[in-house]
């Protein structure tokens, strides 16, 4: 790694390589502040034939160099760098994910405990839990050793026990893992790396057993010291590492490219967790964050400090919408549909999708399916997020006798869409709407913020490459990921509560830049025009049992953002129920779609 | 006294003389009436008379009588001629009483102090017939003659109460009430029960355990197993042990009562084999200390504080040693859950543990944790049943107070007879002919009074 | 770009086709290089460790766990049958002995004196990978597997579930848009890959299932049928190791969709050869699917294989539609506009435009076409 002063660097080189697409974008410095300039894209080379990711890497470079008239690749095919005035670059850095990213399983004692602080590890780092194998997690022995056996994961994290607490049980998990002998996805030759961040005082029985059958067994702290506090550091820097040595030594060409990075490569998810963070402690905000795959919907968020990731494994837009539609339910898909829809010929086209996953809607009946399906898979996603970041399991309670009758276990979600301040979208199917409507409409469909909440899309999915430019230049991050990175879409005013239908749930009066005032009943969402690099401030009267941030009822004043969408108000009261009827249904649905304009015919379509 | 004497003497002394052996010298009670008394298993018989014109105070402050005796004599029928046991001897079959009765030799089957005019024979045998005579006694040994009753009585024995009807309509409601949820949770229905925290943290606490190494300690309270809330922390501790099967934890039940140990044994053993590890079921740590209660709390401390157990159950009976006992567990930062239905000792539980099942919560606690149809039914059907008594209470204060308040109103009034006598008394589905005439006359006589005032009233406007 | 890149799936009369057949751990291969195999043939076996039985002793005995060894009656590596002793508690006075026995079948694996937990290991279940295909052995890696290469003609399907298997073919029903039906499947097709033209029915399938039939390929299938058939809502499309008994192979996708043209001809034509087939399909990086394997005698003389580059889109080009409003239907491409079109779903997208037969003109996003490989 080279260690340059940040104040030095004024062109940075990042790329991603993804496993269909290797990104590469072109961040300078211009006039006193970083901006990204220049992107480009070429297909991944990580498969044969070519099976030599630098390849991807130099392609999407060399059309940045095009675009930016600035020689990047010298002629042995390699990035330049240091950077002069007319060529090169400052520091060159990359994530990845190509291969199928990072694949983990993860061990504890307690399902809920230390196991799901390894989990919590594993995903913060970046990587993909195949499997989280604990004590008592409803599994025999035999099968947990088959299931071990099965998988095959690129290294594994083994937890459990406080410092000095159980060490049986840690032995016996490790007891679980070592006669699976467990192979490595990759090659036959590297002994399959395992990390202990249990108990300090199993350390030497663990590494008794797995003395002998070729295991690489790394130490590092306990990632659960006492019940009541994580540490997480140790464990997740030992993931990284162990993913640079061991398996990004496996694949093809990344020891090149390991050569020419200034800093480490990540693995995609981890550096979008890295910028998210590092946008909230900047800006002392909470964040949400989506992304969503073909296969998988990945959600971070950063509420009080606290990051939590999740990958929703099989809730995706392609490979995977067959089974948003078997989980959510063909019903509750369709609720969001605003026309009748032929069932079996639409199970049919949903499977078809399935085995052909990069078919793009032709019709605007298909495109507003798929964005149906699309909340669907947000939603469950967003519950899995929720009900996986809590706060810790096992800590002891402080009471007083005015608990009597509000006792509440711990565990509870700290996700709390009342606090959310930014949510941010990327994936496809949000990032690539044919209108931006669309994306902010699935976004509160799907995630029913509370309050006033910025919606905001990854234009260019250029948050990977920023997370690990936020490893080295925190600032230059922050600024592209507020300037270029993100498309403000606006800023949605949502009430929490049951609104009556008909009946007054807000008064709003808005002042700055653009000044308007109005009233919004229940059941009612509204679209306030309000533009990009226009601010104000919003102060809103909630009727009686409606909450906008203070509490029921209370008056709530808030400085408010506009983007390409506006100003959305939403009086539809959360939970967002729709009416079980399927006509009175669809009229609802129309009847919103309507109100934000969501599905505006620009142009004349073609071929239909 | 001896003047009132000789003036009963010469009221009584043309009375014929009918027994011999004692004086006659009172005027007898009249209109024996003897009665089965209905809604029974046909063990009682209410005798009736009209009290005797001596039962009254003479000049000098005394009673002319001082109580009414009462006889019973059997009469043979054909069913009772096996209980001629009890016919007095030489008496033949002849019915009633003989002339010469004597009033000593027989002994009476009770008697009443004076002014009261009836008697309640408990001692009666069902089917027999028996027939009743009643006669005043005064002073001295004196008597009356015997009254007896006209008709004899056969204390019959009735298969239905029909005094406590609403009772059983009440019943029968609560009981379809319950078997409808019963079946409704089977087909699938949802009964949502309120997340009790105490129970959720059950394994949040064991797993504390597991994952610190240490054991989990449950106390099963003081008191032996016939108590209701010792069965109910042993549900608990069922559900506790399953727990700690699955996640392979150390469980203690120290105990304070030999029945409980051996029920706690053979809970945690079944708790264990369900789970599928009988191996990891160790008898020894379910063991008696002491039926002693400090003796106890003393070795439930000692085991606190020598293994530090990481969570604490307090699902029992708890007297003193509750606090005691939560502040000790406290102090070794154990996660607490309590339960009990100890109205004082709740407090010091809710301060000092994590979590605490109030009352009824650790009686449901069953119910909550096996998710069972049949127990998450009947939880609901009972459920029902509290709302019934809390309405019917609710109505009958409501009534009650409105029936003081406006005294003269006959359907306030009627309503509030209703619930009190019918729905909550004994008197069916019917209200009662004699309260309600009873009611009747009082009401009238309000309205007489209330006439009666009317004058003044109006005078007073003038 | 005048070309662009849209792979169909691979349908080829001649391929040298080469497959790996790997043992999941090392163990024999029971073939040399340049033997000849059948499909049938077993190629490499092995015994895989048998299954792991922990036994809490400490618990069972009431002994600490560091005492546990000294009352083992078996050392680690012996082998215990049911019900043997395998430990002794020291007891009291030489009385009052506790013994334990074993509830399980095989060798003492490992006695852990920190756990108290002695691991049994079960018997070895036995694996052996078959040829799956009929060729000549090309290489042998020692203890790992072979490969086995054969001059084959090779057709991919779409989806498919169930695995590896093996059958003669069989053609029913009278052409490539009939649809496969129950009434076509008779008794004497056990062992028979029976090859459909349109959508297989649930029935079909039942029946080939019941006469014992090996596989069964049709071009299309209803999703609600699958869903029948496999008695589960398939959610991704990662299959192979389903146990049904058969094969399916589905050539074309869901729905109401007739086998291509191509593909039936050429199984047609090799009615009454043995074929291997595999349902497995993965979609996902590294895409698996389905194949159907017709070894051949003699290699074909090498026929003119279109005059097109394989992959490339070009104007005059047969394509199938993939996607709705005309999934499934057939064309050929009549121009390739290279700016991206307004769709009507309103996003921006290249497109091309294709005549169908009956000279109806479409556009149609690149992205929602399949080269039909001529």
């Amino acid at each position: 790694m080279t260690n340059i002063d940040p104040d030095q660097i004024k062109v940075i080189l990042a790329t991603d390589c993804g496993s269909t697409t290797t990104k590469a974008i072109l961040i300078q410095y211009v006039d006193g502040e970083y901006r990204q300039t220049h992107r480009g894209e070429a297909p991944t080379t990580v498969e044969k034939p070519f099976a030599d990711v630098t390849m991807g890497v130099v392609n999407s470079v060399t059309e940045i160099a095009e675009l930016a008239d600035r020689r990047l690749v010298d002629d042995d095919g390699r990035i330049i760098s240091p950077a002069t005035d007319t060529e090169g670059c400052d520091i060159y850095i990359s994530t990845s994910s190509a291969g199928g990213g990072l694949q983990m399983m993860v061990a504890g004692v307690i399902a809920e405990m230390t196991a799901a602080s390894a989990k919590r590890a594993a995903l913060g780092a970046g990587s993909i839990v195949m499997d989280v194998i604990a004590a008592n997690d409803g599994r025999r022995p035999h099968d947990q050793i088959q299931r071990i056996r099965d998988l095959r994961p690129d290294m594994i994290l083994i937890s459990g026990g406080t410092d000095g607490g159980t060490t049986g049980k840690v032995v016996q998990i490790a007891e679980l893992v070592a006669p699976a002998k467990p192979q490595p996805r990759f090659g036959s030759d590297y002994s399959m790396p395992i990390i202990y961040a249990g108990n300090k005082d199993a350390r030497e029985a663990v590494s008794e057993v797995f003395d002998e059958g070729g295991f690489d067994l790394q130490i590092v702290d306990n990632l659960r010291p006492v019940l009541e506090r994580e540490n997480l550091g140790p464990a997740r820097d030992k993931i990284h590492d162990i993913f640079l040595e061991h398996v990004m030594a496996q694949a093809p060409g990344y020891e090149k490219l390991m050569s020419w990075t200034g800093a480490p490569i990540m693995p995609t998810p981890g550096a979008v967790g890295d910028i998210l963070q590092t946008v909230a402690r900047l800006q002392d905000i909470n964040v949400v964050g989506v992304d969503i795959g073909g296969a998988t919907t990945d959600v971070f968020s950063v509420f009080e400090k606290t990051f939590n990731r999740t990958v929703s494994a099989n809730l995706g837009m392609s490979y995977s919408i067959s089974n948003v539609c078997a989980e959510a339910t063909m019903p509750n898909v369709l609720r969001w549909v605003p026309f009748d829809m032929n069932e079996r010929e639409l199970r049919n086209h949903v499977k078809n999708k399935m085995i052909r996953p990069t078919t793009i809607p032709q019709t605007r009946e298909a495109l507003m399916f798929e964005q149906a399906v699309a909340r669907e898979a947000l939603r469950l996603a967003y519950k899995q997020h929720k009900e996986f970041a809590t706060t810790l399991k096992g800590v002891q309670q402080q009471r007083t006798v005015g608990d009597t009758f509000s006792q509440q276990t711990s565990g509870q979600t700290i996700v709390n869409n009342m606090t959310l301040d930014l949510l941010v979208a990327s994936g496809g199917v949000l990032s690539h709407a044919p209108r931006m409507h669309q994306t902010a409409m699935m976004l509160i469909d799907a995630f029913e913020p509370e309050g006033v909440t910025m919606l905001a899309k990854d234009s260019i999915f250029m948050m990977p490459h920023l997370g690990v430019l936020s490893s080295v230049h925190p600032k230059a991050a922050e600024q592209v990921f507020d300037r270029d990175c993100l498309v403000y879409l606006g800023t949605s005013v949502c009430a929490a509560g049951q609104p009556k239908a008909g009946k007054s749930c807000f008064k709003y009066e808005l002042t700055g830049d653009r000044t308007a005032s109005g009233e919004i009943s229940g059941g009612e969402i509204q679209l306030l025009p309000f533009e990009e690099h226009e601010t104000g401030t919003i102060t809103l009267s909630p009727a009686r049992g409606i909450d906008l941030g203070e509490g029921a009822g209370k008056k709530v004043q808030r400085s408010v953002r506009g983007g390409t969408v506006g100003l959305i108000l939403d009086g539809r009261g959360r939970s967002l129920t729709l009416p079980e009827e399927r006509s009175s249904c669809q009229a609802t649905v129309q009847g919103w779609l309507d109100a934000l304009d969501v599905y505006k015919e620009e142009t004349e379509p073609v071929g239909v | 006294m001896i003047r009132a004497l000789v003036l009963l003497l010469v009221l009584l002394g043309f009375q014929p003389a009918m027994s011999h052996g004692e004086t006659l010298s009172l005027s007898g009670p009249a209109n024996v009436v003897a009665e089965d008394v209905p809604n029974d298993v046909g063990g009682q018989v209410m005798v009736k008379w009209s009290l005797s014109p001596d039962d009254r105070v003479l000049k000098d402050g005394s009673h002319g009588v001082i109580g009414y005796v009462i006889y019973r004599e059997v009469l043979p029928t054909a069913a009772g001629l096996e209980s001629g046991a009890e016919t007095p001897a030489g008496q033949g079959y002849e019915l009633g009483f003989s002339d010469d009765f004597d009033y000593e030799a027989n002994q009476p089957v009770g008697s009443v102090p004076y002014s009261v005019n009836q008697f309640l024979d408990e001692n009666v045998d069902a089917g027999m017939t028996y027939v009743y005579a009643v006669a005043a006694s005064g002073v001295g040994n004196s008597f009356s003659p015997l009254a007896v009753a006209d008709k004899p009585v056969v204390a019959e024995m009735q298969y239905l109460n029909l005094g406590k009807l609403w009772f059983f309509i009440i019943m029968m409601l609560i009981s379809i009430v319950i078997i409808y949820f019963v079946f409704y949770a089977k087909r699938g229905g949802t009964i949502k029960v309120r997340p009790i925290a105490g129970l959720e943290a059950v394994t949040e606490a064991v797993g504390r355990s597991t994952e610190m190494g240490k054991p989990v300690l449950f106390v099963p309270g003081i008191l032996d197993i016939n108590d209701i809330q010792t069965v109910a922390g042993i549900t608990v501790l069922s559900n506790v042990a399953r727990t700690a099967a699955q996640y392979d934890a150390e469980l203690k039940v120290p105990t304070a009562r030999s029945l409980v140990m051996t029920t706690a044994r053979e809970t945690v053993e079944a708790a264990y084999l369900g789970e599928g590890r009988p191996d990891a079921y160790n008898e020894d740590n379910i063991y008696y200390l002491t039926d002693e209660q400090f003796g106890y709390t003393a070795g439930v401390q000692g085991v606190m504080v020598r293994e530090k157990p990481a969570a604490c159950f307090y699902m029992g009976a708890f007297y003193a040693e509750s606090l005691i006992l939560a502040e000790t567990a406290n102090s070794i930062g154990a996660i607490q859950v309590a339960g009990t239905a100890m109205p004082s000792q709740l407090p010091f539980f809710v301060a000092a543990c994590d979590y605490t099942l109030i009352g009824e919560e650790f009686f449901a606690a069953s119910a909550y944790l096996s998710n069972d149809p049949e127990q998450l039914g009947s939880l609901k059907g009972q459920d029902v049943g509290k709302i019934i008594a809390a309405v019917l209470l609710i109505l009958g204060c409501l009534l009650a107070t409105l029936a003081t308040v406006v005294p003269d109103s006959k359907p306030l009034r009627m309503a509030d007879m209703y619930i009190t006598n019918n729905i909550l008394g004994e008197d069916g589905l019917v209200p009662n002919e004699l309260k309600v005439a009873i009611l009747d006359g009082e009401l009238e006589q309000l309205m007489e009074e209330d006439q009666d005032a009317q004058p003044a009233i109006d005078g007073g406007g003038n | 770009m005048a070309k662009a890149y849209t792979p169909g799936l691979l349908v080829t009369r001649h391929k040298k086709h080469r497959i790996m057949r790997r043992l999941p751990i090392s163990g024999d291969v029971r073939v040399k290089i340049n033997d000849q195999v059948n499909a049938g043939d077993i190629v490499a076996e092995t015994n895989l460790p048998g299954n792991v039985h922990p036994v809490n002793l400490a618990n069972q005995m009431s002994l600490p766990p560091a005492d546990v060894v000294a009352c083992m009656l078996k050392a680690e590596g012996d082998a215990i049958a049911l019900d043997e002793p395998m430990a002794q508690s020291k007891g009291m006075f030489g009385m009052f002995k506790n013994t334990v026995k074993s509830r399980f079948e095989g060798t003492v694996e490992t006695i852990s004196p920190v756990t108290g937990q002695v691991i049994i290991r079960g018997a070895p279940l036995p694996v052996q990978v078959k040829a799956y295909m009929s060729g000549q052995v090309v290489s042998v890696s020692e203890h790992e597997g072979c490969e086995i290469e054969a001059d084959v003609a090779y057709m991919q399907g779409i989806f498919g579930v169930g695995g590896e298997t093996q059958g003669k073919i069989r053609v029913v029903g009278s052409g490539h848009d009939q649809e496969l039906t129950a009434d076509l499947i008779t008794d004497d097709m056990a062992g028979c890959l029976i090859i459909g033209g349109a959508r297989m029915t649930v029935e079909a399938i039942q029946r080939a299932r019941e006469v014992k039939a090996a596989g069964i390929i049709s071009g299309g299938i209803d999703d609600q049928d699958l869903k029948e058939l496999l008695g589960y809502d398939l959610g991704v499309a990662i299959t192979g190791r389903e146990n049904l008994g058969i094969t399916v192979i589905v050539t074309e996708g869901f729905g109401e969709i007739a086998m291509a043209d191509r593909t039936y001809a050429m199984l047609r034509e090799f009615e009454g050869r043995v074929a291997s087939i595999n349902g497995a399909t993965q979609i996902r990086a590294g895409v698996m699917r389905p194949e159907i394997i017709i070894p051949l005698e003699s290699v074909p003389p090498a026929a003119n294989e279109g005059q097109f580059e394989e992959g490339q889109l070009e104007a005059g080009r047969l394509l199938r539609v993939i996607r709705d409003p005309w999934f499934g239907m057939i064309g050929k491409v009549s121009d390739l506009p290279a700016k991206p079109h307004v769709l009507g779903s309103g996003s921006k997208a290249r497109v091309l435009e294709v005549t169908f037969p009956s000279g109806e003109k479409a556009i149609v996003p690149r992205a929602n076409v399949e080269l039909i490989e001529e």
